[in-house]
């Protein structure tokens, strides 16, 4: 099901590629050089309120055309391929706005024709998007007599219905409580590995990007100050830490000696350093034996997507 | 022995769609259609439907009056009644509210509820999204510029009392035709540009009203009071497509200026709310 059609050309390696994109509104500007490739999966796209998250979401749609730089979405520039391209992106919105007297069926099948499908076809498929994100039960409601939660559904139906190859979501757990939060992770989470549907999500919100994404797109400042695959947080960077008996004030040196940076809370040692995780390990070994200390423990600390946040944009 | 069956399809599951994906003209159809639909309440609840069944009816009120004279009276008192060119002044009123209802219904609201920006994350780009409202609000429009003259050009013709010889009637239904293209198109303009300013809808329609009616105040007090030329007349927004679909008709015209000035000036009109719509979405946000 989540397989490629048959004779449908192989995906571009990269979903979005940015290279040197700038762009400014007036004197504003957004982005100095936005370089990036994002791969297939789910996405985080982080940053605080004001990063350009938005504005960037519009120039993959070709919305707005960068002022210089390279961008590919799907393999084409959007500037360039405009509708083509859009009418295989799916988007949910930012805002909690829609037509509030229109059933959610009509609405989501009506997105969905002018997104190229049969009138049969948007017909089915907008109910079995509201069936897929719990919605089934309601489609025959106007869309204003629903929560916020069941809004946020229904974008999400909307985003979906016309099969795209590519969703971007804007915030799309923004005014949900934790229930319907939990509810709508899941499900975007599920879209992105079994239907086989590239996601892109904003958020500024790094817990619920930690949870669902393969991937993490970092904006601050208007570059791309981080962007790597999740599980690369857990694998090392954010050190190790060593417990030992005595001679701290020695071991301390001889590790510092080779090369590893060591703050020391008493017998409790918060090592780190440019070395991957086994070299680090060997170090911390060496210098241990080197001064005939007790190890009492030796683990390496896995770096949260806070710990990269507050790295990368404040240096810390 | 009966069988209790207590299945139920809890995940219907997703499907990939590998048909084929129809263009930007079909996208545009649905557009048109979906805002038709709701301009005349369709699939709504039936106090949207009120506003404009009545000024639709409103405009079929003389014409079956018409009618029905025709029918009652003897045919030499009847011919005096039939006065195509006339019928304009007489759907003024529903012209004007069914646009100040209609117009601000199909642009304000979709900027409103962000409609707007996701049509355009779709293939449709601000141009497609234009012309697709503008051919909904003309197309229901015709409802009260063009059926009701064509409905009374039936009658009449059923009655005996239609144009003679099959040339006449050709050029009677090509008047007919063009008059409810200029008055529907005047109107599309005004309602459009007029809702492309604000995104309240109450807003909205009380600015065509009112644009209607004070430049018609401004131009008739200019013209009565201030004794200006007759062209100062072309101001008055509500007269001016109706004076050259009177010269269409080759009936008296409304204002007393040659026929190229008429023309010129609604020509004028038609551009310069064109550009205040185009200009107007050429520089709103969809996502910034």
């Amino acid at each position: 099901m989540t397989q490629p059609a048959a004779g449908v050309a192989e995906p571009p390696p990269s979903v979005i590629s940015a290279a040197g994109v700038t762009k400014s509104w007036g004197t504003n500007v957004v982005f100095s050089d936005l370089t990036a490739d994002i791969p297939h999966g789910v996405t985080g796209l982080l940053g605080s309120n004001g990063s350009g998250k938005t504005t960037l979401l519009g120039m993959l749609l070709g919305l707005h055309s960068p002022n210089s730089g390279g961008l590919t979405v799907l393999g084409e520039d959007p500037a360039q391929a405009g509708g083509d391209l859009r009418q295989r992106i799916g988007y949910s919105p930012e805002h909690h706005n829609l037509p509030p007297d229109i059933a959610a069926q009509d609405l989501v099948r009506h997105v969905a024709m002018i997104h190229g499908l049969p009138k049969r076809e948007a017909t089915t498929r907008s109910s079995d998007a509201l069936w897929l994100v719990g919605l089934g039960e309601e489609r025959a409601r106007p869309v204003g007599t629903m929560s916020t939660g069941q809004r946020q559904r229904v974008k999400l139906a909307l985003a979906i219905a016309h099969d795209p190859a590519l969703i971007l979501l804007d915030e799309p757990t923004d005014g949900l409580d934790p229930v319907q939060r939990d509810g709508m992770l899941e499900l975007i989470r599920r879209i992105g590995t079994e239907f086989g549907i590239d996601i892109l999500l904003s958020s500024h919100l790094l817990e619920e990007v930690e949870r669902i994404a393969d991937n993490v797109v970092i904006l601050n400042n208007g570059r791309v100050i981080a962007s790597r695959r999740i599980d690369e947080l857990r694998t090392g960077k954010g050190g190790m830490i060593a417990v030992i008996d005595d001679s701290v004030d020695a071991v301390v040196a001889s590790m510092e000696r080779r090369g590893l940076v060591v703050r020391a809370e008493r017998a409790r040692l918060r090592i780190g350093g440019d070395q991957p995780v086994e070299q680090m390990a060997d170090a911390v070994r060496d210098a241990i034996a080197e001064n005939d200390a007790t190890l009492r423990r030796l683990m390496p600390v896995q770096q949260t997507l806070e710990d990269l946040f507050l790295d990368e944009v404040y240096g810390e | 022995m009966s069988m209790q069956t207590d299945a139920e399809i809890f995940d219907r599951g997703y499907r990939r769609y590998d048909g084929e994906r129809s263009g930007i003209s079909t996208a545009m159809r649905s557009v048109w259609l979906n805002s038709m639909q709701r301009a005349l309440g369709l699939r709504r609840k039936f106090r949207f439907k009120i506003v404009p069944i009545l000024t639709i009816l409103l405009a079929y009120i003389p014409a079956l009056a018409f009618l029905g004279i025709a029918v009652l009276l003897p045919s030499e008192l009847v011919g005096e009644t039939v006065d195509y060119a006339g019928y304009y002044g007489l759907i003024s009123i529903s012209t004007l509210l069914l646009t100040a209802f209609v117009g601000p219904e199909l642009l304000s609201t979709d900027r409103r509820t962000g409609m707007f920006g996701i049509y355009m994350a779709s293939p449709l780009t601000r141009s497609h999204y234009l012309v697709a409202k503008a051919t909904a609000l003309a197309t229901v429009l015709f409802l009260v510029t063009l059926v009701p003259l064509l409905f009374l050009l039936l009658g009449y013709t059923f009655v005996g009392l239609g144009p003679e010889g099959f040339a006449n009637t050709m050029a009677l239904l090509g008047r007919i035709i063009a008059g409810g293209l200029i008055l529907s198109v005047f109107m599309t303009l005004l309602g459009m540009a007029a809702a492309t300013l604000t995104n309240r809808q109450a807003f909205a329609s009380a600015g065509i009203v009112m644009t209607i009616i004070a430049s018609s105040v401004l131009a008739n007090v200019l013209f009565e009071v201030a004794e200006v030329r007759d062209a100062v007349l072309l101001a008055d927004l509500g007269n001016l497509p109706n004076d050259a679909i009177q010269r269409l008709f080759k009936t008296s015209e409304i204002i007393d200026v040659p026929g190229w000035q008429s023309i010129g000036a609604l020509a004028g009109v038609l551009a310069v709310l064109a550009t205040i719509v185009i200009w107007g979405y050429q520089r709103m946000e969809v996502t910034k």
